[in-house]
């Protein structure tokens, strides 16, 4: 490797890469020292520990934490697992399958805010979800969907949008199998579930692990989903972050709530990530 | 030999079965797709069209009388022309932007091999790995203290950093795409760098050219969380409007037009890029593929 | 009681093309039996309805007299060898040769004894920790077949496993698989478009074109006494020619007048005889055939001569020496018991 070789990769790379590492590493490094106490907008700088220490003892943020992940979690999940057996039921074209595929993919089209106020509509007083439950004489009434406790407004939403992502990459993975391998494990003997645990699951890992993480990622930062239709008495960690950002003076842990989310976000999802490998790829040691 | 008449009857067909299992499923499917595509959007199009009059409540199933005068209300009386105007010349800068500056990297990670090469695509990553809204809230402050103020600068800035991974990707592949037999043939004829690009690189360019601006250009009207937060409150967007209608002020028409203004064009420009991809390269390029 | 049996098998696709038609085949415990024929002839369609893939549209499928014609393949006695080899990339060469008996639930050290015994006996044992795609083409064949071998099945199907190795390893693997099955004593069948594959390895031979049977019989039977054209042409060279009746024992052909053994049957519509059948140093007698040469190739053992003949195709002979030119006079005789007739049409 000579060194005008060395400089020209640089070179390179610079625009692109360079670009990235520069920005996101200013934006992370101000936020941990925003949560320290630096880079305060108005005052004084002073390495501090008491952001963090509020922060952390609040009820508030240890709700939102948990709330953050519980969506995070099950998001990731939910959306593989409905994804899994559409991406292998689609795996051979059959009359109509493009078709299926096609509309199960629409959702990516549809940008989050816009899912929201779709969701919102039809679960409105006089949307279609209330009138159908009159119809049906299940209730007499409209009863209130929107912001439901129990987050099922937004849990629905998450994958609504996140299950055609999770489709999206296991189809490829799930497509690249080949067919004689599926019959000689059938002609071995294996079941359908068998082939899935032994066969399907073990070879696509890798995309499963990429959904769930990016997934994660995706849900444990939701703003726009918890603030249309989530519930009202705990806030996302994003949620969370916004409304400290805007309170005078509360910067610093606004800083301190985003950096937790950060590591929310990228262990949260590495955690699940191994995990979900280590239950799939020792399905044939059983 | 056995004689005909002592075979059984015709053994029915197994595969048959699995045709109508094949088919139940298909129609459940499309019952619930039908549920939670056609119906959202079905209702969103009608509350566009509700006329401001007469609105539209309990218990009508539809809206009492249809008219485009919403749209019209909302066109003058709001801030949308604005926000359009912003987002569709944000939009395009970025997406050229994106594309000037992914692709030297892409090109290196396409044609050279490195010491460190797979943890640089991995980093090229990072900014799918990091939540929205805190890089927005802390882009913000570097952009405060750095003493930048102009709005749209700062959100072109920030969209590039957040897309520069689509794009890095899909002109990787392309770059990748570019054969070497075709660059040493048309030096061999005596062509001029110019040339030789036009003739070896520009072919298997073209596609991924096409949908790193697409797939940018999208992404970027879409993007709501850096709009909001550092586009506050002069520049707006088409989300952060959309946003605005969503919240404590739920004008439900309005945000009905504006959802369709937001969601529409993008639809015709993915499936146009499909089309033309499908023309160029069958090759299936990142993103919403 | 037969191993195998179709009965009146048929198998029409969705899309209407009729792949196999009247199927009647009886295979017997230990026999090695080939489905020979051209590609689209449907000897892999015929094969993976004995494996379970696929259904018949009409007739049945029996296994040791029970009709399993409805059972999926994870639940019939048989095992498949894939053109492919299909090995499970993620699984090493042990664990894919176990993957079958612990499907089946065989104990644990029953397991770890038969995977030992047959690594060994394909000449593995030092690759069983390998990945396959760190193995070469003819190890990963012989991995497949340790892999059906373990399940120790009473039937092995062999889907054109050769056909990916180049020809010298060809010759070695065919080797193996005769001798494994020879000393395993399990049913084969086992399919191909290779006919010297077939001659050399089987016990029975079935030749099939065009969906049907064309022809059942020991390697030799349908070598030296072929029933139709098709037979005749796509095993070894034929030479077909058209001919009249003189009576019972005499014909008249393009080529002359010649004395047969075996009188024609009434559907017999050719004449034929190999190129190897010529004999040579006889000048006058019955059945002598005196020509010139319209072109020759070298074959090193012997000299593919052709005679050209007005209206007919050109007759070809295998001249044992190497001297020889177009333009010069050969002469040579058929000798009447190998001459035989076949009917049906060619190709």
């Amino acid at each position: 490797m000579t060194w005008r070789r060395a400089l020209l990769i640089i070179a390179l790379l610079t625009p692109g890469l360079g670009v990235i590492l520069v920005m996101i590493g200013s934006v992370f490094y101000v936020a941990v020292m925003q949560s320290f106490g630096y880079y305060n907008l108005v005052g004084e700088d002073t390495f501090s520990l008491e952001h963090w220490q509020k922060v952390l003892e609040s009820k508030q943020f240890s709700r939102a934490l948990r709330y953050s992940a519980y969506i995070a979690v099950v998001a990731a999940i939910g959306s593989v697992i409905l994804a899994y057996p559409i991406a292998i039921w689609l795996r051979r074209p059959f009359r109509g399958s493009l078709v299926i595929s096609a509309l199960l993919k629409a959702p990516l089209f549809v940008p989050g805010l816009v899912a929201s106020f779709l969701f919102l509509n039809v679960i409105a007083f006089h949307g279609i979800v209330n009138q159908f439950l009159m119809w049906t004489g299940l209730t007499d009434a409209p009863i209130r969907l929107q912001n439901d406790r129990g987050a099922w407004g937004v849990v629905f939403l998450q994958l609504w949008k996140n299950m055609p992502f999770a489709l999206l990459l296991l189809t490829g993975a799930v497509q690249s199998i080949s067919d004689e391998v599926l019959d000689a494990a059938r002609d071995l003997g294996a079941g359908s579930f068998d082939r899935f645990r032994k066969v399907i699951a073990p070879l696509t890992v890798q995309a499963m692990q990429a959904a769930l993480i990016i997934i994660f990622i995706g849900a444990a930062g939701d703003f726009a989903f918890q603030v249309t239709a989530g519930p009202t008495n705990v806030q996302s960690m994003a949620q969370y972050m916004v409304f400290l950002k805007d309170s005078f003076g509360r910067w610093n842990q606004a800083a301190v709530v985003g950096v937790s989310l950060m590591v929310l976000a990228l262990f949260g999802s590495l955690i699940l990530a191994i995990l979900a490998r280590f239950i799939l790829k020792s399905g044939n040691k059983w | 030999m056995v004689s005909l008449a002592d075979t059984p009857p015709v053994a029915k067909t197994p595969k048959r079965k699995v045709g109508t299992l094949n088919r139940a499923l298909m129609v459940l499917l499309l019952t619930v797709v039908a549920i939670w595509l056609f119906v959202p959007f079905t209702m969103a199009v009608l509350w566009s069209l509700v006329d401001p009059e007469t609105g539209w409540n309990y218990p009508d199933i539809l809206p009492p009388s249809l008219t485009v005068l919403r749209w019209v209300e909302v066109w003058t009386t709001t801030a949308l022309p604005q926000a359009i105007a912003n987002s569709y010349m944000l939009a395009p800068t970025v997406a050229v932007v994106t594309l000037l500056l992914a692709s030297p990297t892409a090109y290196c990670f396409a044609r050279y091999d490195f010491p460190g090469k797979g943890l640089a695509q991995v980093a090229t990553l990072l900014p799918l790995v990091v939540p929205g809204f805190v890089l927005a809230i802390f882009f913000s402050s570097l952009i405060f203290s750095l003493g930048i103020y102009s709005r749209f600068l700062s959100i072109l800035m920030a969209h590039c950093v957040l897309f520069l991974p689509y794009a890095i990707r899909i002109m990787t592949v392309s770059f990748g795409q570019v054969r070497q037999d075709l660059i040493d043939a048309a030096r061999d004829l005596g062509a001029s760098p110019f040339a030789v690009f036009r003739a070896a690189y520009m072919p298997a360019l073209l596609p991924g050219i096409l949908a790193s601006l697409i797939i940018v250009f999208i992404q970027s009207i879409e993007e709501f969380a850096i709009a909001f937060i550092v586009g506050a409150p002069n520049f707006t967007t088409i989300p952060s409007i959309l946003y605005s209608y969503l919240g404590y002020n739920f004008i439900r028409p309005n945000a009905a037009v504006v959802s369709l203004i937001l969601v529409v064009p993008n639809v015709l420009l993915m499936l146009g890029l499909e089309r033309l991809l499908r023309s160029a390269n069958p090759a299936q390029m990142g993103g919403k593929g | 009681m037969t191993a195998l049996r179709s009965i009146d098998v048929s198998k029409v696709f969705e899309d209407g093309f009729t792949a196999l038609a009247d199927i009647n085949l009886s295979i017997d415990h230990g026999e090695f039996v080939t489905l020979l024929g051209p590609s689209g002839c449907g000897k892999t369609t015929l094969l993976k309805i004995f494996a379970g893939f696929y259904a018949p549209t009409t007739g049945r499928i029996e296994q040791n007299g029970a009709d399993v014609t409805s059972a999926p393949p994870e639940k019939r006695d048989t095992a498949m060898c894939f053109q492919s080899y299909a090995l499970f990339p993620h699984l090493t060469v042990a664990e894919n040769v176990e993957f079958g008996p612990k499907q089946n639930k065989v104990p644990k050290a029953e397991r770890i004894t038969r995977v030992d015994d047959l690594l060994r006996q394909v000449d593995l044992g030092k690759n069983r920790d390998k990945l396959p795609n760190k193995l070469s083409g003819g190890q990963q064949q012989r991995v497949a077949l340790a892999r059906a071998l373990a399940m120790r099945p009473s039937v092995v199907l062999f889907d054109e496993p050769l056909s990916n190795l180049d020809a010298k390893l060809r010759e070695q693997v065919r080797r193996e698989i005769r001798g494994l099955q020879q000393q395993f004593g399990f049913t084969a069948i086992y399919v191909t478009h290779d006919q010297s594959e077939a001659l050399a390895m089987s016990d029975r031979v079935v030749v099939m074109s065009g969906g049907k049977i064309e022809q059942i019989g020991a390697p030799e039977e349908v070598y030296q006494r072929p029933e139709t054209a098709f037979v005749a042409d796509f095993i070894g060279s034929a030479n077909l020619l058209p001919f009249q009746r003189v009576d019972d024992y005499t014909v008249e052909t393009a080529l002359g007048r010649f004395t047969v053994a075996d009188p024609p049957d009434s559907d017999a519509r050719f004449l034929c005889w190999r190129p190897e059948a010529a004999e040579y140093g006889a000048s006058e007698g019955d059945n002598v055939v005196a020509s010139e040469i319209s072109e020759r190739a070298y074959q090193g053992s012997y000299t593919d001569l052709h005679i050209s003949l007005p209206g007919a195709p050109d007759q070809r002979l295998h001249w044992p020496g190497g001297a020889s030119s177009v333009g010069d006079h050969v002469t040579f005789r058929l000798p009447p018991d190998r001459i035989r007739f076949v009917r049906g049409e060619l190709g």
